[in-house]
C-alpha cells in the first residue's frame, strides 16, 4: 500500500497547522505585491518610457529560480519568514504589474478626462474613477499571483519556510509518499479556496459590473 | 555586495568553468534540453486541447478552470510524488515540468481561437470550406499569435523551473544553485540563477523573434 | 512580453552591481548580517530551537526541547529548516539559539582544513574555532558519523574492506553523497590526501537519503556517504569501509548554543541527555520515524519519559 490513510487521519492537526502557515506567508506575499505594483504601474501607465523598463525588469526577476532568490536574500534577512515573503513577492510583480498597468490602460481617456473636467482632482480622478474601472483586469492578475504564490511557497521550505511544501521535503527524506500527496492535494485545495474567496471579493466590489451583467 | 559580483564576473569568464562534463556549457545544454523536451511534450498535449475547445467551445469552462487548477500543482511535491512511487529517473522531472507548461499553453490557445470572430467563420463556412478546412485555414492562423504568447509564457517558466533536476541528482544550471548551497558557495547559487536567467531571456528573444517574422503582416 | 523591455530591463539590472558598489562586503552564507539583531532577546525568554533537514536532527531538536521544559524553560521547535549552511548563520544572527550538532562537521563548518579527528579534540579545536557568541556544551554519548559504504557485491568484486583499499582501483569507482562532499575534507579531498583515492566521478546526491542510498542499490554509483545511525545500512547488508588513517572525525551530537542563552540551568538540563542517549538508543529513534512513520516530537516525548527524564 503506497498511501497509509491511517496517518492522515492521525495528522490532520498537523496539516491544519501547515496550511495557515502556508497562508501566513502567501497572503502577506500577494499583499505586499500589490502595494509596489500598484504605485509601479500608475507610473508606468503615466510615464511611457518607464513602461519598459519597469516590466522589463520585472519579467527578467521572474526568470530567477525561486530557491536561488531565497538563497540569495539569506544574509540580508536571514533565516525568516520575511525572507521567504519577500522572495515570493517578487514573482507576484510580474503578473500584478502588467495586468494593472493593462486595467489602467484600458480605461477610456474621454472618461478620464471628463472626471479631470468636473473637478475631481487627478488623484481623485485615480482613485475613484480610473481604479475601479481597471479593478476586473486588476483582479485577474491577483487571481493568477495567488495561484502562483500558493504553489510557489513550497520551494522555501528549503528555508524551512514551506508551509504545507514541508511535507515535501519530509516525505522525500523519509521515503514516505503519504505526506507528499497530502501536500500536493492541500495546496490544490489551497489555491481553489483562495480563487473562489477573490471571485467573491470581486464580485462584492464591483457592483456596478453586476448591474451590467444583468441588463 | 562589491566582491560578490566581482567574483560572479570571474567565475563566469574563467575558461575552466566553462569546458568538461561538469562545466557550464555541458549544464547548459542539459538544461536547454530538459526545457524543451518538457515544452514540446507540453505542447503536443494542450495544443490539440485547446484548439478542439476553441474550435468546437465545448468544455471550454472545464478546460479553464482546469488549467487554472494545473496553475497551482506544487512542482517541487510532484517532482517527490513521481520518484517516491516511480524511482530514481528523469520521469518525475519531465512529468513536472509538462505539467506545469500545459495550462498556459491551453488557456492561451483557447483564448486565440475564441477570439476569432465570428464573421471569420461564416465567411469561411461560406466559401465552402468544412470545420476541419475552416480551423485549419482560417482559425488556426487567425489565433496563432495567441497560441504563440502561451508556448513563450510556458517555456519561459519551464526554464526557470528546470533546475528542479538537480533536486533529485541530475544535472542542467540547477546543479549549480543546489551544489553552491551545499557547498556554501554562493558565488556558484548566483551564477547559476544568472545563466538560468540569461537563458529564458534569450530564449524568450529568439522565440519573440520567430513570432515577429512569423506574423509581421499582421497588425495584431 | 515585448523584447525591448528585456533589454531595458536587463540594461537597469547591468547597472545594479555598480549601485551595489556603494554597499557592504557580503559574500558568503555565513557573515550574518548583524551581529546584534534579534540577539538582544532576554536569556530567560523562549528558547527556539532549530533543526536541520533530516529526521535525526529533528528528533534531537525535540528531546532538547523536552529535557529544557522538564526544567521549566520555555521553548520552540523550528523543524525541517534546512541545511547547516542555512541554519547556522540563522542561530549566528540570532533568528535561533540552539541547534543540535556533530562535532567534526561543525568544525569542518568553520575550519575546512581542520585535522582533528577525537571526541577531546574536536572539542578543544571547537571552542578555539567557534565565531563569537556561540559555546558548544558537553557533547551526549550518542554519535552519528560519516561512513563511506559499498555494496556487498561491491566489496567483493573489488576486494574492499578499508578506505585505503579505494586506491587499487583509482579512476574506475563513482562515489556519491550530498555536494558539500565533493569539496571538502571529509570527502574527496581528504580520501586523496589521506588515502591516495582518486575516482572516476562524483555524483551530487543527498544526506544518507533515497537518493544516494537508491543509487548505491542500483549500481549508479559504486561507494556512497551514509550516516553511521541509518538503519538502512544493516537493512541492506551494505559495507562500512574501515578508516585506520582516522580520516572520518567523531561525530558526537552536541548542543551548538548562542552564549547568553546557556544559563546552568539550560547547562544542566541538556547534560542529562549525555549518557542516557547512546548511538544505539539514537539509531533506534531514527528507525521509528524514518521506517516506522511516527514523529519525531512524539518517539522524543515518549523516550525523554521512558528514560526517567521528563521531570
Amino acid at each position: 500500500m503506497i498511501i497509509e490513510w491511517g496517518w492522515l487521519t492521525t495528522h490532520t492537526d498537523d496539516l491544519l497547522a501547515l496550511t495557515l502557515d502556508h497562508l501566513a506567508t502567501a497572503v502577506p506575499a500577494v499583499l505586499l505585491g500589490l502595494l509596489i505594483a500598484l504605485p509601479l504601474a500608475v507610473v508606468a501607465h503615466r510615464v511611457r518610457p518607464l513602461r519598459g523598463l519597469l516590466l522589463g525588469i520585472s519579467n527578467i526577476m521572474f526568470t530567477v529560480p525561486s530557491l536561488a532568490l531565497f538563497v540569495l536574500l539569506l544574509p540580508i534577512t536571514g533565516l525568516t519568514r520575511t525572507t521567504a515573503i519577500a522572495g515570493l513577492t517578487v514573482y507576484t510583480l510580474v503578473v500584478l504589474l502588467r495586468n494593472t498597468v493593462e486595467g489602467l490602460d484600458s480605461v477610456p481617456a474621454k472618461v478620464r478626462e471628463a472626471s479631470l473636467a468636473m473637478g475631481t482632482g487627478r488623484l481623485g480622478t485615480l482613485l475613484k474613477v480610473e481604479f475601479p474601472l481597471a479593478l476586473p483586469v486588476i483582479m485577474a492578475g491577483v487571481r493568477v499571483a495567488s495561484v502562483m504564490t500558493i504553489s510557489l511557497v513550497s520551494v522555501a521550505s528549503y528555508i524551512g519556510y514551506g508551509g504545507i511544501g514541508q511535507l515535501f521535503t519530509d516525505g522525500f527524506q523519509r521515503s514516505f509518499p503519504t505526506p507528499v500527496l497530502a501536500g500536493v492535494v492541500l495546496t490544490l485545495l489551497l489555491a481553489l479556496a483562495a480563487d473562489a474567496v477573490l471571485v467573491l471579493v470581486q464580485w462584492l466590489c464591483t457592483p456596478w459590473m453586476r448591474k451590467g451583467a444583468r441588463a | 555586495m562589491t566582491d560578490l559580483f566581482s567574483q560572479l564576473a570571474a567565475w563566469l569568464t574563467s575558461a575552466g568553468q566553462w569546458a568538461g562534463p561538469e562545466g557550464i556549457a555541458q549544464r547548459l545544454l542539459e538544461h536547454v534540453e530538459y526545457s524543451l523536451l518538457s515544452t514540446l511534450v507540453a505542447a503536443l498535449i494542450a495544443l490539440p486541447i485547446g484548439l478542439f475547445i476553441g474550435h468546437t467551445g465545448r468544455g471550454a469552462f472545464l478546460a479553464i478552470n482546469l488549467s487554472g487548477f494545473g496553475r497551482a500543482l506544487p512542482t517541487v511535491g510532484i517532482v517527490t510524488l513521481v520518484f517516491l512511487v516511480s524511482g530514481l529517473s528523469m520521469t518525475p522531472v519531465y512529468i513536472s515540468l509538462v505539467a506545469l507548461a500545459i495550462p498556459a499553453i491551453v488557456t492561451n490557445t483557447y483564448a486565440g481561437m475564441a477570439a476569432v470572430e465570428a464573421d471569420a467563420k461564416d465567411a469561411a463556412r461560406g466559401m465552402g470550406m468544412t470545420g476541419l478546412q475552416s480551423l485549419w485555414r482560417v482559425e488556426i492562423p487567425l489565433a496563432a499569435p495567441l497560441i504563440m504568447t502561451g508556448v513563450r509564457l510556458a517555456t519561459v517558466q519551464v526554464i526557470a523551473t528546470a533546475t528542479i533536476a538537480a533536486y533529485v541528482s541530475f544535472g542542467g544550471l540547477g546543479r549549480y544553485i543546489f551544489d553552491g548551497l551545499a557547498q556554501r558557495d554562493l558565488t556558484q547559487v548566483l551564477g547559476g540563477a544568472v545563466l538560468v536567467a540569461a537563458l529564458a531571456v534569450a530564449v524568450d528573444l529568439i522565440l519573440a523573434g520567430i513570432h515577429r517574422i512569423l506574423f509581421r503582416h499582421r497588425l495584431t | 512580453m515585448n523584447p525591448r523591455n528585456f533589454v531595458a530591463g536587463a540594461l537597469a539590472l547591468a547597472v545594479l552591481p555598480v549601485l551595489a558598489a556603494c554597499g557592504g562586503g557580503t559574500t558568503s552564507l555565513n557573515t550574518p548580517p548583524s551581529a546584534t539583531g534579534s540577539a538582544a532577546a532576554a536569556p530567560d525568554s523562549t528558547m527556539v530551537i532549530g533543526t536541520a533537514n533530516f529526521s535525526e536532527n529533528q528528533i534531537l531538536g525535540y528531546l532538547y526541547a523536552d529535557v529544557l521544559e522538564a526544567a521549566g524553560v520555555k521553548t520552540t521547535v523550528k523543524p525541517n529548516l534546512g541545511s547547516r549552511e542555512i541554519i547556522v548563520p540563522a542561530l549566528q544572527n540570532g533568528d535561533i539559539d540552539l541547534l543540535p550538532e556533530y562535532q567534526g562537521n561543525l568544525l569542518l563548518h568553520f575550519d575546512p582544513k581542520a585535522t582533528a579527528s577525537d571526541s577531546d579534540a574536536l572539542q578543544q579545536a571547537l571552542t578555539a574555532k567557534l565565531p563569537q557568541g556561540l559555546t558548544i556544551l558537553p557533547p551526549s554519548a550518542a554519535e552519528d558519523a560519516d561512513v563511506f559504504t559499498v555494496t556487498k557485491e561491491t566489496a567483493t568484486k573489488y576486494g574492499l574492506s578499508t578506505l585505503a583499499d579505494l586506491a587499487k582501483h583509482n579512476g574506475k569507482l563513482v562515489f556519491g553523497g550530498p555536494p558539500e562532499v565533493k569539496t571538502r575534507q571529509v570527502g574527496m579531498v581528504g580520501l586523496k590526501d589521506v588515502y591516495g583515492v582518486e575516482f572516476k566521478g562524483f555524483k551530487s546526491l543527498d544526506a544518507s537519503g533515497p537518493l544516494v542510498k537508491g543509487a548505491l542499490k542500483s549500481g549508479g554509483i559504486d561507494m556512497g556517504n551514509l550516516f553511521s545511525t541509518d538503519v538502512d545500512i544493516a537493512k541492506n547488508g551494505w559495507v562500512v569501509l574501515a578508516d585506520p588513517k582516522h580520516l572520518i572525525p567523531a561525530q558526537r551530537v552536541v548542543p551548538l548554543i548562542r552564549t547568553d542563552k546557556a544559563t546552568d540551568t539550560v547547562k544542566t538540563a541538556l547534560a542529562k541527555l549525555n549518557t542516557a542517549l547512546t548511538t544505539e538508543e539514537l539509531s533506534k529513534l531514527d528507525s521509528l520515524v524514518d521506517n516506522d512513520h511516527k514523529d519525531p516530537d512524539e518517539v522524543a516525548t515518549e523516550w525523554v519519559k521512558a528514560h526517567g527524564l521528563s521531570s
